[in-house]
């Protein structure tokens, strides 16, 4: 099954150039090369700040209801109102914290437990290897959504529920893609010298090899985040993600949404567009993150 | 090749077990005893229906017997009991199965359909405004939520071509033309996104293979470039585009739950989603292992596609 | 000598007077057609007697048949409404004391076995919980309602007597309600979840959870000349817009099951020839307050839940501008068991908003809870769009006094077991009792130990004082009685109430006769006397 000709980065470089070193020369470069890739990040930037800021830039309790039901947009309400007359725009701004709190949180958990499973079952190889991709595949092998689904139904609708059901199918990519990596680089002339010169392996592990595997895995975590952040939209839209009060953009578009589109657009519009746009935007710098350290297309 | 295909069929067959064994531990870490919620969602009341109920779920047996019972059931075919209706699982799921599987075959047609070509476009014009407007539209669709995107597509056909979505299952021998209209739309909203992945693979498959000497031979040879592009790169490009639709059969069922609720399809992933949320938990979890092994069956069908036209699988020893 | 004007004009004059008086005939009803309609929700099982939700009366009433039912064609039901089904003729005797049934003697189940009164006994012993009744009910949700029979007796195969331990004249109405249909005696209990065995006008063709269920008609309906229609089939479509766009496009017959203000008027936007009926419901928002779980274990911290609650808000936000105010019972005009409407306006939350808020931080803090200490409360409600929007202003309005709420969603099957274990704090819910009477509403919903009695609320008083008033014969007294009931019931907020919602039917014109009753939405969904003019 991981037969996929994918360009996978590999941090196969023998010199191994610490990632810091070239960091400002790298990010010029960057935004010269990678235009699409630079509105990514520009896009992830605001959805960070709308997150932090939402606070201030809301004009209106996302709770708070009123008697101007489904007004339109304009006035007061800057994107208008839902049924119970509550301002859409706040609810949008704030809608950005649970999306981007569970994303980061469930990418990460994943990621982590993911690269530690990869780390290990590329270093030890042999008999612990083969038993950890196979539980990968495991893991695999089911659809992600369906997975999630039932998780987040076994556990409960909660927020720490929801990071734990989108964080575990995300272990095993991260573990199929860091174990890549330690395998190439475990083969390296000097680590296999750290080795004879008595080095315990748990220090090469962190000390060499792990420092090298960290361009794949922030490439690994954007292009993850993305995905995190759809399947909790769409966990909430199915009413298994985070409950009311906190407004998610997800359970926005199945309440009231599609029961009021003829005569309230905007209800449909602006969630699905914030959504998509955090979305688009992480895919956006994924990509253009793994084009830059993906040494093979360097060349170009 | 022979070993090839025992490999396969192996790998299968432990990737089978090891997922029934995985629902199986998911299922119980439900809060709470099993026989409680299904007691609780069925509305009983009585408590010596507890007792029946927990005899019938096999809760009173040790945990691996309790798992080799349910093992055995499956491979004879018995899909359980759904509580809440009151009827054999497979009743209710019989009838809904050429909802779904005409939703999956239409949505991989049209993602095909759509997917290769594009990717195989990009890939030629590389870094040419085509390639960035392909990239952008394929990276649109996997970014705009699946619901989102139906409910858009919804109000735009309802708007401009008075479609609506079904509201029974017509069947395509009933009426072909009836059925079409109906499963249209969805399986182009499904297809969509699935052709943006397909797209990004056969565009970089395509880059891989275009990079390869025998091409820029024939390049230097004076081939001209389009029948360089598409007998060449394009039939050695084959193989991990195939092999991709396999690992794509996940994605694709996933698109399927969202998708069949909200064009209202009474299809089995929409069963999934009302079984969790009426606490139907053994048809949970029947109906999730019955989803992995369409998953593995489809990935393994691949498997073997790819053994069969890839010459070097099938002449020398994989 | 000539005729004198008068005279000659007066055969004129009689015949206008005659055409004016006469009725214009009706359309002539045509046979055919299957009439295609959504339910609320959808159907958990085909058995009425064992679920407590309209979604399975909706599509059982066209295949079983009652004792007596209300007519159709009435708007408001009452007992001068009541009609003959499996029933020819009835009569109480002894001050109210026995019910006799005199049967139809030429009924058929839809399996071919005849109808007797033993079905009738078999039914009614099982619902009442008889000691030894023939068959027992898995879940028996209106067991109450059937508390006052003594004892059930069948001498002949068309006779049937309801001995009663006091006298309770709505006992008619109980069952002449879509809850109270006949079983047959002869199938088991367990079947009839997913099969229906009736003697209604429509038999089973096709049941599908969760898709539709489909009735095709029964051609030896005991009602010679009816049904009209050839089927009804009731589609599950869960969501609204495609609700509202399937009637649109024809593909519906009937719609607005469920439906607000907004639903109906985007409706009628689209297509402006279809017709719109908006009538007063027995249906309520309530809020079930957890009389045995702290903190609502303090009346203050009750009284503040419900003085929160901003009544007039809640008309213009969740309900959109079509409800009505009352108290336990249905508001008047259209229900005559209503408080009288200046008591209303003067009930918890009715009042000055602001002033009304002030008192319930007030009464918090006198419970000690406050911004140092915030009261933590979870709102149950289920999972559908109805509950959720009313819920969530709900939690809008606690928030406001400085509770801490959160909103929880249940699943409608988790639902019921949940509320009757009372495994909540509050609950946003909405309550339809399938007849506006006191000895349903009041004993299903308030009596000590009623399933539905979804809050542990108890009195003993009140508890008396409903048995007293099921047995006034006296209208009048009886509606005092049961407004000093009311109004002790919303002294004590053993259930606020929010507000009585409207109810819409829209159909298109083709469709004839559509039953629609200003007081109950159970009892109409038969669909016998219902034609299409196609």
């Amino acid at each position: 099954m991981a037969r996929v000709v994918e360009t996978v980065p590999v941090a196969a470089a023998p010199q191994a150039l610490p990632f810091e070193r070239a960091r400002r020369s790298a990010s010029l470069r960057f935004l010269r090369t990678q235009p699409l890739g630079t509105a990514g990040a520009l896009l992830v930037a605001a959805l960070v700040a709308t997150a932090l800021l939402a606070d201030v830039l809301a004009t209106h309790d996302p709770v708070r209801t009123s008697t101007h039901v489904l007004a339109a947009p304009g006035g007061d309400f800057w994107l208008g109102t839902d049924n119970l007359g509550r301002d859409l725009y706040s609810r949008v701004i704030h809608g950005s914290r649970i999306s981007l709190v569970v994303g980061i949180a469930s990418t990460l958990l994943g990621a982590v437990l993911g690269g530690l499973i990869g780390l290990v079952a590329g270093y030890a190889g042999g008999k612990t290897d083969l038993l950890s991709q196979r539980l990968m595949d495991i893991m695999q092998a089911l659809p992600i959504l369906v997975l999630a689904l039932v998780l987040a139904a076994s556990l409960g609708p909660s927020l720490t529920n929801a990071i734990i059901a989108i964080s575990i199918p995300i272990i095993p990519r991260a573990a199929r893609l860091i174990r890549a990596s330690v395998l190439a680089i475990r083969e390296l002339a000097y680590v296999e010298a750290a080795r004879a010169l008595g080095v315990r392996h748990a220090r090469v592990a962190l000390r060499h090899i792990l420092p090298n595997t960290m361009g794949p895995f922030i490439v690994l975590i954007t292009a993850q985040l993305g995905g995190s952040i759809l399947i909790e939209a769409t966990l909430s839209f199915l009413g298994f993600g985070v409950p009311e009060p906190y407004p998610s953009w997800g359970r926005m578009l199945s309440i009231a949404a599609a029961e009021y589109a003829e005569k309230a657009p905007w209800l449909v519009i602006w969630p699905g567009l914030a959504i998509s746009l955090a979305v688009f935007g992480t895919n956006l710098l994924g990509d253009a993150l793994r084009d830059t350290l993906d040494p093979r297309l360097r060349g170009r | 090749m022979r070993g090839y295909v025992a490999k396969r069929l192996l790998i299968a067959l432990v990737t089978l077990v090891g997922m029934s064994m995985v629902i199986f531990v998911l299922m119980r870490l439900a809060p709470g005893n099993i026989v409680d919620i299904i007691f609780e969602s069925a509305g009983y009341v009585d408590q010596a229906d507890k007792k029946q109920l927990e005899h019938e779920l096999g809760v009173d047996r040790p945990i691996p017997v309790q798992y080799a019972r349910w093992m055995g059931e499956l491979v004879s075919g018995d899909l359980g009991k759904s509580y809440r209706y009151d009827m054999r699982a497979w009743v209710i799921i019989k009838p809904r199965l050429p909802v779904t599987i005409e939703l999956a075959v239409l949505a991989l047609f049209f993602s095909i359909l759509l997917g290769v070509p594009a990717g195989v476009v990009s890939a030629a014009r590389q870094n040419k405004p085509i390639d960035y407007v392909l990239r952008v539209l394929s990276l649109a669709g996997l970014s705009m939520p699946s619901f989102w995107l139906a409910m858009i597509v919804i109000l735009l056909f309802v708007r401009a071509v008075g479609w609506i979505p079904s509201i029974t299952y017509v069947s395509p021998f009933v009426d072909l033309k009836a059925n079409l209209w109906q499963f249209m739309v969805p399986a182009l909203a499904v297809g969509y996104r699935s052709s943006a992945l397909i797209m990004r693979i056969t565009r970089s498959a395509m880059l891989e293979v275009m990079r390869e000497d025998y091409i820029r031979t024939a390049q230097a040879k004076g081939q001209r470039p389009t029948s360089v592009v598409w007998r060449h790169a394009l039939k050695n490009a084959g193989l991990p585009v195939i092999t991709l639709i396999g690992i794509e059969f996940a994605f694709l069922i996933g698109g399927l739950v969202v998708t069949e609720t909200v064009f209202n399809l009474p299809g089995v992933a929409r069963y999934l989603v009302e079984a969790i949320q009426f606490r139907d938990y053994p048809v949970v979890q029947n109906l999730t292992m019955f989803i992995a092994v369409v998953v593995v069956l489809a990935n393994l069908t691949v498997d073997l596609l790819y053994a069969w036209v890839d010459p070097r699988i099938k002449y020398g020893n994989a | 000598m000539p005729l004198r004007r008068s005279v000659r004009l007066a055969p004129v004059v009689v015949l206008l007077v005659l055409a004016i008086s006469l009725p214009v005939p009706a359309q002539t009803p045509k046979y055919g057609g299957v009439l295609q309609i959504h339910p609320l929700v959808a159907p958990p099982s085909l058995s009425p007697h064992e679920e407590s939700t309209i979604a399975t009366v909706q599509p059982a009433s066209a295949c079983y048949s009652n004792l007596v039912y209300f007519d159709p064609a009435k708007k408001v039901e009452s007992p001068d409404t009541v009609i003959p089904e499996l029933a020819e003729r009835w009569s109480w005797q002894d001050t109210y004391r026995n019910l006799v049934f005199l049967l139809r003697k030429d009924v058929k189940w839809h399996d071919g076995k005849p109808f007797t009164s033993q079905d009738v006994k078999y039914t009614f012993d099982a619902v009442r919980g008889a000691p030894d009744a023939a068959a027992k009910l898995r879940i028996n949700p209106r067991k109450l309602w059937y508390d006052n029979i003594e004892h059930i007796e069948a001498p002949d195969p068309y006779t049937v007597v309801f001995r009663l331990k006091r006298p309770q004249p709505s006992l008619l109405l109980l069952l002449a309600s879509g809850y109270a249909p006949i079983y047959p005696a002869h199938v088991p209990l367990a079947e009839l979840k997913t099969r229906c065995v009736g003697t209604g006008p429509y038999k089973l063709k096709d049941y599908r959870p969760g898709e539709f269920t489909e009735f095709a008609r029964n051609p030896d309906y005991f009602v010679k000349g009816r049904p009209y229609l050839d089927g009804v089939k009731w589609v599950i479509i869960k969501d609204r817009s495609t609700q509202i766009a399937a009637l649109q496009a024809g593909q519906l017959d009937v719609g607005g099951s469920g439906w607000n203000r907004a639903n109906a008027e985007a409706a009628k936007k689209g297509k402006p020839e279809l017709v719109v009926v908006e009538s007063d419901s027995n249906v309520n928002d309530n809020v079930l307050v957890n009389f045995q779980k702290p903190p609502l274990t303090d009346p203050r911290v009750r009284r503040a839940v419900n003085l929160a609650l901003d009544r007039k808000a809640y008309l213009v936000g969740p309900r959109l501008g079509a409800a009505t105010f009352g108290g336990a019972m249905q508001p008047k005009p259209t229900g005559i068991w209503g408080l009288p409407p200046a008591e209303v306006t003067k009930l918890p939350g009715m009042g000055d908003p602001a002033r009304q808020k002030a008192e319930a931080r007030k009464l918090l803090a006198e419970a000690g809870f406050g911004p140092s200490n915030p009261m933590k409360l979870t709102v149950s409600t289920r999972a559908l769009a109805i509950y959720v929007d009313t819920a969530s202003w709900m939690v809008d309005q606690l928030r406001q006094v400085g509770i801490e709420a959160v909103l929880e969603q249940i699943e409608t099957g988790v639902w019921h077991p949940k509320m009757t274990r009372l495994d909540f704090q509050v609950a946003l819910n909405l309550t339809g009792t399938a007849v506006d009477d006191p000895d349903a509403m009041l004993f299903e919903n308030y009596r000590c130990g009623s399933q539905r009695n979804f809050s542990g609320y108890c009195s003993e008083e009140i508890d008396r004082l409903m048995v007293e008033q099921s047995q006034v014969l006296d209208r009048a007294k009886r509606v005092a009685l049961v407004n000093e009931i009311d109004r002790k019931l919303q002294a004590e907020g053993a259930r606020p109430i929010l507000g009585w919602g409207k109810q819409y039917a829209v159909y298109w014109p083709r469709v004839k006769a559509f039953p629609q009753h200003e007081n109950s939405i159970f009892n109409t969904s038969r669909f016998q006397d219902v034609w299409l003019d196609k």
